[in-house]
C-alpha cells in the first residue's frame, strides 16, 4: 500500500527516523557530493542529487577502518575491539548503489563472515531514491536495474513532481513507516504517474552494453595478450575506478606499532596499483595489460562465475572520473563473440 | 629537587659525519654549555637529508629538525651540501606557504673546528623553537576519526 | 590542422619514423577526449585537435618503448623537455606535433556557469574570445576567461618551443591574474589557518593516486609511499599522511612540474591541488630563476647548484 509525502516535509521524516538511526543524506559540504551525516536541516539535495561520487558503500566498508587496538604485556596480548557504531539510515541512496550492496555481500556474508562489515549491513536501512534523470555515463539497465526501482532497499521513494511516492519494499521498510507519521496514502493517480516517471527514467538511459554471454566471451579471449595490450593502452593504473567502485571491495590490512601497542587497520586497496600483487619473489600482474585485464575479468567473469551476478551495476562513476576516460562499456562492447578464435601466448598462461 | 615544569622542546639534528658532528664533538671536549634538546642523527653528508626524514621528524612529533653541514666549497663529497642547500631552501619555502612556522625547519653550516657555533646554533635553534611553542601539526584535530572507527 | 595532422602521423608510421603515434581521439562523453596511443596507422584517422583535449601526453612517454611521433601543446612541449633534461627520453626518439594552445575549456566551471550538469549541455563552441553554450534550446555566451582552465589562464608558453612540425599559427599567453586567485586567497590566511585548509582538504583524499599517475614528473618505478622499509606513509588515507604524500610529491618534482594542471582535474574528491603544485612552480622561479622545461640542454632543478645561492636559508 503505497504512501506519499510531500518535498517539504521530508524533513519532518528525516527528524522522526533520526531518533532510532543515524540518518546519512547526499550532501556537498565537504566539496564533494558524498553521504554525510544528515545535519537536521538540509533537503536542497533533492534537487540537485544525481549520485555521490563517493560510493555509499563507504558507509559499511570505510576507507578507513579500525579492527582492534593491541597491547603487549607480561601475559600476552589484550585486544580492545571498537566501540559498536550506531545504526544507519541511508537515504537517497540509488538503485545502482543498492544493488551493489548486495553483490557486495556475497563476498562478505559467505563462508567467512565479516563481522565489521555486517554489523553495519545487518543493522542498517535503506531508503531509495530514484532516479529521474539518469547521466550520460549511466548504464544500469544493460544490467537489469532499473534506474528508478529496486528490490534492494527497504522503502523506496519516486519524484512525483512535488511530491515522492513511498513505497514500502521489504519488511523492514514496513516496520519503518508503521509507525511514522505524516504519510497520506498514495492516489491512483499518484501510482500512475510513478509508474509512467520510472518508464520515462529507463529509457532515458542510452548508454548500453552488450552483457551478453560476457563470462564465456571474456573467458575465450583471456590469453589475447593483443586483445588487452590495446585495452590496456591508455590506464595509467591509478585507483580511481576501483576506489570509487560500488562493488569493489578489496582492501589492505596494516599494523600500527609503536613499542608495545598498536592498532590494526583495514583500508581499501586496488588491483590497479603495480604492487598490488607485489610478493618478495615476484609480482604476477607487474604489466598493466595484465591489470587490466584482471578487473574486467573480475567483474565481469570470475565473480559472475562464484556468485552469478555480475559485480557491475552501470553506476557510472568510473566512466565519467576516469582521467583518460578509459570506458568499461567500450571495452565489454568490444569484447569479441565467443566464436573467436583464442590466441594464445606464452605457453598459455595470461 | 627542582621540577621541570616548564615545556622543553625536542628537536632533531641531522649532522654530516665529517664537518658537523665533528664540531658538535668538539663542543662536547671544549666543554661548551648548549641546550641538551636535541637528538642527533649522524649522516654522511647533508645531500644525504632527504625531506622525508624532515617530514617524518614532524609527523613524528618533534617540535624542530635541523639539518648542519660543511660549509660551500668544502663538503667531503664535493657537491652534497650544495644538493642540500637547494633542496632545503625548496621544502622550507613550501611549508612554509602551508602554514608551518619557518622556526621549525633550520640548517646551518659547521666546520669541524667550530665547536662554539654549533654551540650557539642550538642555543639559537632551541630558542626559535620555545617560541612557536609544541608541534601540533600533526594532532589529531576535532572530527578526526569520528566516522570511520566508531561505526561496526 | 586535424587533417594535416592525421595525414602526418600516418605518414610517419608509413614510413617506419616512428613506432607509435600518442595523440588525442574523441572520447566516450560529451564533450571530452580520450588519448590515442596507436601502432596502426589507421588509427591515425582519429586524432583531434579541440578546446577538450585536457590530458598530458607526455605522461606516456616514459612507459612507452620505441619512437613516438606525439601531439604536444605548450605544457606537454615543455614537460617533454623536462623529460630530456632528466635523460628518461631522447629528443632524437620523437618527432614533436607543436599545437599552439589558446587554452582548454574547464567543464567544471561551465557547469557552474550554466547552473547545469555537462550532460545537460548540448553544444559548447568556442569563437576566439568567447564560449557559447546551448542547452534545452537557449544560448548563452561567456567571456573565455571564465570557461578556461586556471592553469591555462597563467600558462606562461601555449606555443611549444621544442617541435618537429607547429599545426599552425603562435599563439601568445593569456596572462589572466585571476588564475591566481586560490593562491593569493591562501596567502592571506594567518599559518594555523592555512594549515588547518589543508588539512581539511586532504581528510577527503582516498589515496587514489591518479594524481601522481597523471604526472609526467612521477615516473619512479617505485613510488616512496609503496616504500615499505623504512614506511614513511601507511596506505590508510588519513589526513596527516595524504598530506605529507603531497608535500614530499610537490618537492620530488620541484622543477619539472609544469604546471599542466591535471592532478587537480583528475582527482576525484575535488582537493585543490594546483594551489600546491602551483606555488611550488612560484617558489622554484623565485628562489632560482628556473622555469620548468624551457631548455633541453639545462640540467634539471636539483642536480643543478650555483655557487653562491640560496644562503640566506642557512645560519
Amino acid at each position: 500500500m503505497a504512501k506519499k509525502i510531500n518535498k517539504r516535509d521530508i524533513i519532518k521524516l528525516l527528524n522522526q527516523w533520526s531518533k532510532d538511526f543515524a540518518i546519512f543524506a547526499p550532501s556537498r559540504e565537504s566539496g564533494v557530493a558524498a553521504m554525510a551525516k544528515w545535519d537536521g536541516k538540509d533537503t536542497e539535495f533533492l534537487d540537485w542529487y544525481r549520485n555521490t561520487v563517493v560510493a555509499p558503500k563507504a558507509n559499511f566498508l570505510p576507507n578507513m577502518e579500525e579492527m582492534f587496538k593491541f597491547q603487549k604485556d607480561k601475559e600476552g596480548y589484550r585486544i580492545e575491539l571498537p566501540p559498536d557504531g550506531e545504526k544507519q539510515l541511508i537515504f537517497g541512496i540509488r538503485p545502482c548503489d543498492a544493488r551493489a550492496m548486495k553483490i557486495i555481500d556475497n563476498n562478505f556474508k559467505g563462508l567467512y563472515q565479516d563481522p565489521y562489515y555486517l554489523n553495519k549491513r545487518n543493522s542498517a536501512v535503506l531508503v531509495g531514491l530514484g532516479c529521474v534523470n539518469p547521466g550520460e555515463s549511466c548504464f544500469c539497465t544493460s544490467l537489469d536495474i532499473s534506474p528508478a526501482e529496486s528490490d534492494d532497499v527497504d522503502l523506496m521513494l519516486t519524484d512525483i513532481g512535488n511530491e515522492l511516492l513511498v513505497e514500502p519494499i521489504s519488511a523492514a521498510g514496513k516496520k519503518l513507516i508503521a509507525k511514522t507519521t505524516g504519510l497520506k496514502a498514495a492516489t491512483k493517480n499518484d501510482e500512475a504517474k510513478a509508474k509512467e516517471v520510472k518508464k520515462t527514467a529507463y529509457n532515458k538511459v542510452t548508454r548500453k552494453i552488450n552483457a551478453e554471454g560476457i563470462v564465456e566471451r571474456l573467458t575465450a579471449c583471456f590469453d589475447d595478450q593483443e586483445f588487452w595490450e590495446k585495452v590496456a593502452a591508455k590506464c595509467i593504473s591509478c585507483g580511481i575506478c576501483t576506489l570509487l567502485c560500488p562493488t569493489c571491495y578489496c582492501f589492505d590490512i596494516n599494523d600500527e606499532i609503536f613499542r608495545q601497542q598498536g592498532t590494526r587497520f583495514r583500508s581499501l586497496d586496488s588491483c590497479a596499483f603495480p604492487v598490488y600483487t607485489k610478493m618478495p619473489m615476484e609480482n604476477p600482474r607487474a604489466e598493466k595489460w595484465k591489470r587490466v585485464r584482471q578487473k574486467v575479468c573480475h567483474k565481469y567473469s570470475f565473480f559472475p562465475m562464484s556468485f552469478k551476478d555480475i559485480a557491475c551495476t552501470g553506476c557510472g562513476r568510473c566512466v565519467r572520473l576516469c582521467p583518460v576516460n578509459w570506458d568499461i562499456t567500450q571495452v565489454i562492447n568490444s569484447v569479441p563473440a565467443k566464436e573467436a578464435k583464442k590466441r594464445v601466448k606464452e605457453g598459455g598462461r595470461g | 629537587m627542582k621540577q621541570e615544569t616548564e615545556w622543553q622542546p625536542r628537536l632533531v639534528g641531522f649532522l654530516c659525519r665529517w664537518c658537523s658532528y665533528a664540531g658538535a664533538d668538539l663542543a662536547g671536549t671544549s666543554r661548551k654549555k648548549y641546550p641538551p634538546n636535541v637528538r642527533i642523527i649522524k649522516v654522511p653528508c647533508s645531500g644525504r637529508v632527504d625531506p622525508l626524514f624532515i617530514l617524518k621528524a614532524l609527523r613524528l612529533g618533534f617540535d624542530g629538525v635541523l639539518v648542519s653541514g660543511c660549509h660551500p666549497g668544502d663538503c667531503h663529497y664535493q657537491t652534497g651540501n650544495y644538493r642540500a642547500r637547494r633542496r632545503i631552501a625548496v621544502t622550507k619555502s613550501f611549508l612554509e606557504y602551508l602554514g608551518v612556522a619557518p622556526q621549525r625547519i633550520q640548517a646551518s653550516w659547521v666546520s669541524a673546528s667550530e665547536g662554539g657555533k654549533f654551540a650557539d646554533v642550538i642555543t639559537e635553534v632551541t630558542e626559535g623553537v620555545k617560541e612557536v611553542g609544541p608541534n601540533k601539526l600533526f594532532s589529531e584535530r576535532q572530527g578526526d576519526g569520528a566516522e570511520t572507527t566508531k561505526r561496526g | 590542422m586535424e587533417q594535416k595532422l592525421r595525414s602526418e602521423a600516418r605518414a610517419l608510421l608509413e614510413e617506419g619514423k616512428v613506432d607509435w603515434i600518442i595523440g588525442f581521439e574523441p572520447g566516450s562523453l560529451k564533450f571530452t577526449t580520450t588519448p590515442l596511443i596507436t601502432k596502426d596507422k589507421n588509427d591515425t584517422e582519429r586524432l583531434v585537435i579541440n578546446p577538450f583535449i585536457t590530458n598530458n601526453l607526455a605522461n606516456f612517454l616514459t612507459e612507452i618503448k620505441g619512437r613516438v611521433g606525439i601531439v604536444a601543446k605548450g605544457c606537454e612541449s615543455r614537460s617533454i623537455v623536462s623529460l630530456i633534461q632528466d635523460n628518461k627520453v631522447a629528443r632524437e626518439n620523437l618527432v614533436i606535433f607543436g599545437v599552439p594552445c589558446p587554452g582548454i575549456i574547464d567543464l567544471s566551471k561551465l557547469e557552474r556557469l550554466a547552473a547545469k550538469n555537462r550532460d545537460e549541455l548540448d553544444e559548447i563552441t568556442r569563437e576566439k574570445d568567447r564560449v557559447i553554450i546551448k542547452a534545452d534550446g537557449k544560448t548563452s555566451e561567456f567571456p573565455v576567461s571564465q570557461a578556461l582552465f586556471d592553469h591555462c589562464l597563467a600558462c606562461e608558453l601555449p606555443t611549444p618551443k621544442e617541435y618537429d612540425i607547429l599545426l599552425g599559427e603562435p599563439t601568445p599567453p593569456i596572462a589572466n591574474p585571476t588564475a591566481q586567485e586560490s593562491i593569493k586567497k591562501l596567502k592571506q590566511l594567518v599559518p594555523e589557518e592555512r594549515w588547518a585548509f589543508w588539512a581539511k582538504e586532504l581528510s577527503r583524499c582516498v589515496r587514489c593516486y591518479a594524481c601522481r599517475n597523471v604526472c609526467p614528473a612521477c615516473f619512479c618505478q617505485r613510488c616512496f609511499v609503496e616504500e615499505t622499509e623504512p614506511q614513511w606513509v601507511l596506505p590508510a588515507p588519513r589526513w596527516q599522511d595524504n598530506l605529507i604524500f603531497q608535500i614530499i610529491r610537490n618537492i620530488h618534482v620541484a622543477g619539472r612540474c609544469t604546471d599542466c594542471g591535471e592532478c587537480e582535474r583528475v582527482c576525484p574528491v575535488k582537493i585543490p591541488l594546483r594551489s600546491l603544485t602551483r606555488e611550488m612552480y612560484d617558489i622554484v622561479g623565485e628562489l632560482f630563476q628556473f622555469k620548468s622545461g624551457m631548455d633541453k640542454d639545462a640540467d634539471p632543478l636539483l642536480t643543478h647548484y650555483e655557487e653562491q645561492e640560496a644562503e640566506d636559508f642557512f645560519r
